[in-house]
């Protein structure tokens, strides 16, 4: 799966959880600058993504991740 | 040593002109100072309790860089267990260890098992539960990399053992925390002044409302059998806010001394009277503590049993907040009040309205009928659990609700307390509620009033403030939280 795939399938995921699209898709992006990413909304994306890419993530994998950028690196090395 | 006590007041004068003026030069003779102060304070309550405390510091310290340099996975898993063991220990020694013996006594009788286990006379170190949560945050955050591990041993002595924060939080994490301490503080008139105005602000809702909301609750309380249940409905309305004015009121006074000192703490308590559900009100309650809770415990279970949906989620909610229950004590009416938080939050899961964060009157001067309907709601709610929260045992807080719950509830009040100050009381509340309401979307609840007050009539308001502290101070309490 190209990176640009992997963005959008993800903007996809953000959006139909959150339920709006004020945020850029930038590697830099982390849960404080999205209204309504919360440690409950934060569950409900990663379990999604897990589905919807079909994927296993590890909690010590989850803790780690920063922001946007790491994500994005994550999944592409765990659909590899 | 309480902070409204003439002793704290000598102390922190003489700590904030030794602090600026004198061990002002680097940020490491700060530190020195910050450190002997930080166990000063903490000894004058008892000086054994120093030896739990760096004895604790000593070991995640060295901890904390062992597991940074081991690339060894079982090693460090030992090294981060070996941390939590002595933290979670601790706290199940000394707070726990008695409750655990008797309850074992309880389910022996019952059994008709001839086995009475003797408890131990243990003192509990105080701010125990508080500065416990800080040492194994400290560990997990660098097993997980979220942190580094300082290598400098007084800038992490101090971050277990800040003074102002030491007894009764906020819990400051290391992330935040630590980063301040490394950095040379510089006096700041403007932090300093809001600093004082917080602590002004916290020093009333402490000596004002919540002292003497305490000589209206504990009569009704010690004396819940003779009473009508309209007392027993207006004992268990004030204590609701009784515990809010003493704890935010409390959070306020270490929040604003530590900002006289150059340092940020976290944000404890952001109104919580006026949210609008369960979930709302538990972002706005305590937060540091829910914070902690949410990252340590709730996110591991919720990830945990994230293949089981919402009844995944109930379960990682219930053990949460059972386990926020337990933290506060060794008593089954703390671990039956945050096992109903935990009940309360299963309609929001189900209907999906977990995570949609309202703001009341976001521009407006009152809130919707709608919304008033939910801030009465959820008032309610906690108000209910707070019965729990105060009675000595379960059987106390049944025959509590027993009282209220009856046809009496539709008499007028009898009120033990003295009815001039009960007036007063029930005025400053209100008082304290319109103040709170203005400021709602502040730090604190007067931290713009620079802004939008002229100075004539802000001395006048700091005036009154404080004269009400002084005429109307209610006779001096513990601190609730002290007790955690």
């Amino acid at each position: 799966m190209e990176k640009n795939e992997i963005v959008e399938k993800l903007r996809n995921i953000f959006i139909s959880i959150l339920e709006h699209d004020n945020f850029e898709m930038k590697n830099e992006l982390s849960a404080n600058d999205v209204e309504g990413w919360d440690s409950l909304t934060h569950m409900i994306i990663i379990t999604t993504i897990e589905k919807q890419f079909g994927v296993k993530f590890k909690l010590r994998e989850i803790n780690k991740l920063g922001n946007l950028g790491n994500l994005i690196e994550l999944v592409s090395l765990k659909i590899e | 040593m309480i902070f409204n006590s003439l002793e704290f007041s000598i102390f922190f004068l003489v700590f904030f002109l030794l602090y600026w003026f004198i061990f002002n030069s680097n940020v490491k003779i700060q530190n020195l100072l910050l450190l002997i102060s930080s166990y000063f304070f903490y000894a004058w309550w008892d000086w054994r309790f120093l030896f739990l405390i760096v004895g604790s510091s000593v070991l995640n310290y060295i901890l904390g860089i062992l597991i940074e340099r081991t690339s060894n996975l079982k090693y460090r898993r030992m090294l981060v267990y070996t941390g939590l063991l002595q933290g979670i220990g601790g706290l199940a020694y000394f707070k726990y260890f008695n409750f655990f013996i008797t309850s074992f006594n309880e389910v022996f009788q019952s059994l008709d098992i001839n086995g009475n286990l003797q408890t131990l006379n243990i003192i509990i170190p105080l701010g125990i539960s508080f500065f416990t949560f800080r040492t194994i945050s400290y560990v997990l955050d660098i097993d997980s990399g979220k942190i580094k591990a300082t290598r400098d041993w007084i800038v992490f002595f101090n971050y277990i053992s800040f003074f102002p924060t030491l007894i009764s939080g906020p819990i400051d994490k290391a992330k935040s925390f630590i980063p301040q301490l490394k950095k040379q503080r510089v006096f700041n008139y403007d932090q300093a002044i809001d600093g004082m105005r917080q602590i002004l602000w916290g020093l009333f809702k402490k000596i004002v409302i919540a002292d003497n909301c305490a000589a209206i609750t504990n009569p009704i309380f010690n004396n819940y059998q003779e009473l009508p249940g309209s007392s027993l409905l207006l004992g268990a309305f004030i204590y609701t806010i009784q515990i809010y004015a003493d704890f935010s009121g409390y959070s306020d006074m270490a929040i604003g001394f530590s900002r006289l000192i150059g340092f940020n703490v976290t944000k404890n308590f952001d109104y919580p009277f006026f949210a609008q559900n369960i979930a709302d009100f538990w972002r706005k309650w305590h937060i540091s503590l829910t914070a902690w809770m949410t990252e340590y415990v709730f996110t591991p279970f919720s990830f945990l049993f994230r293949d089981l949906g919402k009844i995944g989620l109930i379960l990682a909610i219930l053990i949460n907040f059972t386990i926020i229950g337990i933290w506060h004590g060794a008593n089954w009416t703390y671990v039956l009040f945050g096992f109903i938080h935990g009940l309360y939050f299963i309609p929001l899961v189900l209907s999906g309205k977990l995570n949609k964060k309202k703001i009341i009157a976001k521009d407006t001067l009152f809130p919707s009928y709608r919304e008033t309907l939910n801030v009465l709601g959820t008032f309610t709610l906690v108000m209910l659990t707070m019965v729990l929260f105060r009675a000595n045992t379960i059987g106390h807080a049944f025959y509590y609700f027993n009282g209220l719950f009856s046809k009496s509830l539709f008499s007028v009040p009898d009120i033990p307390s003295a009815k001039f100050m009960t007036l007063i009381t029930f005025l400053f509340i209100v008082l304290m509620f319109i103040i709170e309401w203005i400021g709602r979307k502040q730090e604190h609840a007067i931290a713009n009033i620079s802004l939008k007050w002229n100075t004539p009539m802000r001395w006048v308001f700091y005036y009154a403030l404080i004269l009400s502290v002084f005429w109307f101070g209610g006779q001096e309490q513990q601190f609730i939280y002290l007790q955690f």
